[in-house]
């Protein structure tokens, strides 16, 4: 396999415009919404083959390992030719999860099947009664045997209906003293008896998510990952990986793409109050990049994300929401209209991005969460 | 040089300046800046030159250390935290900055002396407000015989008070021109305008002062050049100083939040400060990691445009992240911050004119737009 950082920053991001454009469907070009694995999955294997399915992987692991500039320089090539956003949970949370958590066992069964697209992974966390307060979770795991035996149910699951995995957090033991106590940390095939589905719709009428139930889904022993009750810490581990996906700023290119877009097609850029706005959200945008970097290099020295790595989740999705507002105030009267709108030769939907922004600032821990994690864990403020 | 030479030159002189800083700022000095107009200590000045850091960019031939932007950076940083009132980026960066692309035995001069604290020039560049890199010159330089007549007007010259001397940039008809006025010319008079900090911005009026050929520094392109890359490199120097000063003014805030009491509890419980603290914590968080890589780049040597683009998107973060961090301190202090006793005012005034000199933040989002476009342009091309 290449050592793609190795390659001048040129020629790498000259190869993956060269890919992006050229293969990623004509079709699911800017698609407003995340692509279903049916839409997907020759994409997903075109990429595996490539070798680029996991930019942030290390390379042992089949991963291309790419320094913060490389993968600064990936992301903005799949913005720039309007990649969709895939089932991405194996490549972002479950591969450094257990990468740095796991046993030799568990990597050198799932991590390969990620990579090859024969496993779909989505996120069993949040529940009806623990969303921000994920810590009071009631969803139970019990020894049976040789498996452990969940029963409760999960809720905002992304694309869980496409998924062939779950990981869950569920309670082992019921009288710890603190609720962070008593959770662990399960790997779960979604085919087991016992689970089923029931699909979510979200604001722009998308079947996004679902709830999950489990009811008496045997999991077998080997399937723990870390320390029975020690699950939270892994948890955490995992949030700080989800933080620094949803830190990065690939999210915000991608409004921004369609803002550049916009702003060409209807002359905006000579109007110096659209201008001034346009400006200061492209520099937010540009810095977000030079403190992602920094996390981005800690990760490939293989250190766990601390808690400051939420000032990255904050600041990216804020930014994100900021650019999809600007969007939609650019675009005057369309501005309201569902669907794509045509600006002459360019076909923009002006509103997915204000769809796709809003949960940005809610999952993976709210913005006010972070806010608190941060307070009270970084600047050490008393509570 | 070597890498590992160069991070222990950084590693060496991020101990000192933390001893520096560790001293402390004399912050009596400070508050008194407005009465006793003495922003230059001659001692003080001697003491960043026995230390070497005033020859940090001065190269080796001329007696300095010739390092990079990343060791100004480190110097830069702890001054603006001690908030010392000495023009260290005006001259030992800009105007060594200047001096280093020109050329002459003047030159030379020059910088050895700027290195040993001996010579104070400064650059005069500027005549007009929003006018970071200097496009409007109306300062004429007419030749005669043995070099040139100057008259015009420069504004907005931090270090004036200490200078022995100005680099001068003049019109001439063969383009612009860098010139050395020594401060007792004969038509050369300085103002002085005070600033918020004490400090003070020196106001030049340059009346057919005669300048021999011998003190043209560099001309036309070559000057512009010098110019232009010096511009560049001080306003990164002074966003470093930027980060310095809101660094100190968010731990002053903490502090404060930690021990104040109100309704029975430490004022920093409340979560209302609280998430107003951390959206400042973040500003600063992308100040700093956006100076890093603005330095990797500069000192990297990047072609003239990546150049421009990142000076202006660190001193336009530097900037306002600045004013909101210290406005924010003084609304953390309650009316504490408001008086003339409190510390954080004095970190607010530097703030502000650290910000605005050298580009604020605006200036800079307007220079960052107009090249960005330049770049679509050449892209769409």
């Amino acid at each position: 396999m290449s050592d793609w950082n190795a390659m001048s920053d040129e020629a790498f991001r000259a190869e993956a415009r060269a890919f992006f454009e050229g293969e990623f469907p004509e079709e699911f070009k800017f698609l407003p919404r995340r692509m279903r694995w049916s839409e997907c999955r020759d994409w997903y294997l075109k990429l595996s083959k490539k070798g680029w399915i996991a930019p942030n992987w290390p390379r042992e692991h089949g991963g291309m390992g790419l320094s913060p500039s490389k993968l600064l320089i990936y992301f903005e090539e799949t913005e720039r030719a309007g990649v969709g956003r895939m089932p991405d949970q194996g490549i972002t949370m479950v591969g450094p999860t257990l990468i740095r958590f796991g046993n030799d066992a568990q990597r050198a069964r799932y991590l390969p099947k990620i990579i090859a697209g024969d496993a779909i992974w989505c996120q069993g966390y949040s529940e009806p009664n623990a969303g921000s307060d994920l810590a009071s979770l009631r969803t139970e795991a019990l020894p049976d045997g040789d498996d452990y035996v969940i029963n409760g149910s999960k809720i905002w699951t992304s694309m869980a209906h496409d998924a062939t995995n779950i990981y869950v957090l569920a309670r082992t033991d019921r009288q710890a003293k603190k609720k962070q106590e008593g959770i662990s940390f399960f790997l779960v095939d979604m085919k087991t008896p016992g689970i089923t589905l029931r699909t979510i719709r979200n604001i722009a009428g998308h079947e996004e998510f679902c709830q999950v139930f489990f009811d008496n889904v045997r999991t077998p022993k080997e399937n723990l990952v870390g320390e029975l009750h020690k699950g939270w810490t892994i948890a955490k581990g995992l949030l700080g990986f989800e933080r620094l996906n949803i830190g990065s700023p690939r999210r915000p290119l991608q409004a921004l793409e369609k803002l550049e877009m916009l702003a060409q097609a209807r002359g905006l850029l000579t109007d110096p109050a659209f201008a001034e706005r346009f400006t200061q959200l492209k520099l937010d945008l540009a810095d977000l990049g030079s403190l992602y970097g920094r996390y981005v290099d800690k990760a490939r020295r293989g250190e766990a994300m601390g808690p400051d790595v939420s000032i990255l989740k904050v600041w990216s999705m804020d930014t994100y929401q900021r650019l999809s507002e600007l969007l939609m105030d650019a675009a005057g009267e369309y501005g309201a209209v569902e669907g794509e709108v045509a600006f002459g030769e360019t076909a923009i939907d002006v509103l997915s991005p204000f769809y796709n922004s809003r949960p940005g600032t809610i999952y993976g821990g709210s913005n006010e969460i972070q806010r608190n994690i941060l307070a009270k864990y970084v600047l050490n403020l008393p509570s | 040089m070597t890498i590992s030479e160069d991070s222990s030159h950084a590693g060496m002189l991020a101990q000192s300046v933390g001893d520096f800083v560790k001293r402390g700022a004399d912050l009596p000095r400070v508050r008194a800046l407005p009465q006793t107009h003495a922003d230059f200590d001659a001692a003080q000045w001697r003491q960043l030159a026995e230390l070497g850091w005033l020859g940090i960019l001065v190269p080796e031939s001329c007696c300095g250390l010739g390092l990079g932007l990343a060791e100004a950076a480190i110097v830069a940083e702890g001054l603006g935290r001690a908030l010392t009132p000495e023009p260290y980026t005006a001259v030992a960066v800009l105007a060594a900055r200047v001096l280093e692309q020109s050329a002459g035995p003047l030159r030379d001069e020059l910088l050895t002396g700027l290195a040993s604290g001996e010579r104070v020039p400064v650059l005069a560049w500027q005549e007009q407000a929003d006018d970071f890199g200097g496009l409007q010159v109306a300062t004429t330089a007419t030749p005669f015989e043995g070099g040139y007549r100057v008259s015009g007007e420069k504004q907005f010259v931090i270090g004036a008070g200490a200078a022995d001397g100005y680099l001068v940039t003049a019109n001439a008809a063969d383009g612009l021109q860098l010139l050395w006025v020594p401060r007792s010319a004969a038509g050369c008079t300085t103002g002085r305008q005070p600033l918020a900090d004490g400090r003070s911005y020196g106001t030049l009026t340059l009346k057919d002062v005669v300048v021999p050929r011998e003190q043209v520094l560099a001309s036309a392109d070559a000057a512009r050049a010098a110019l232009n890359r010096a511009l560049d490199h001080a306003a990164v120097t002074a966003s470093a100083e930027l980060v310095g000063i809101m660094k100190r003014a968010n731990e002053m805030s903490l502090d404060y939040m930690k021990t104040r009491v109100q309704f029975g509890k430490p004022i920093g419980s409340f979560q209302a400060l609280q998430h107003r603290a951390v959206d400042l914590y973040i500003q600063q968080e992308l100040a700093d990691a956006v100076l890093r890589d603005v330095i990797r780049q500069l000192d990297g040597a990047p072609d003239e445009q990546t150049r421009a683009l990142s000076a202006s998107r660190a001193k336009s973060r530097c900037a306002d992240a600045a004013l909101a961090v210290t406005r924010a301190a003084i609304q953390f202090h309650g009316a504490i911050g408001f008086t003339e006793d409190c510390d954080v005012g004095l970190y607010v005034k530097r703030a502000m004119t650290v910000s605005a000199w050298l580009g604020n933040g605006r200036n800079h989002r307007a220079r960052y737009a107009r090249l960005s476009a330049k770049v679509l342009r050449k892209e769409a091309a």
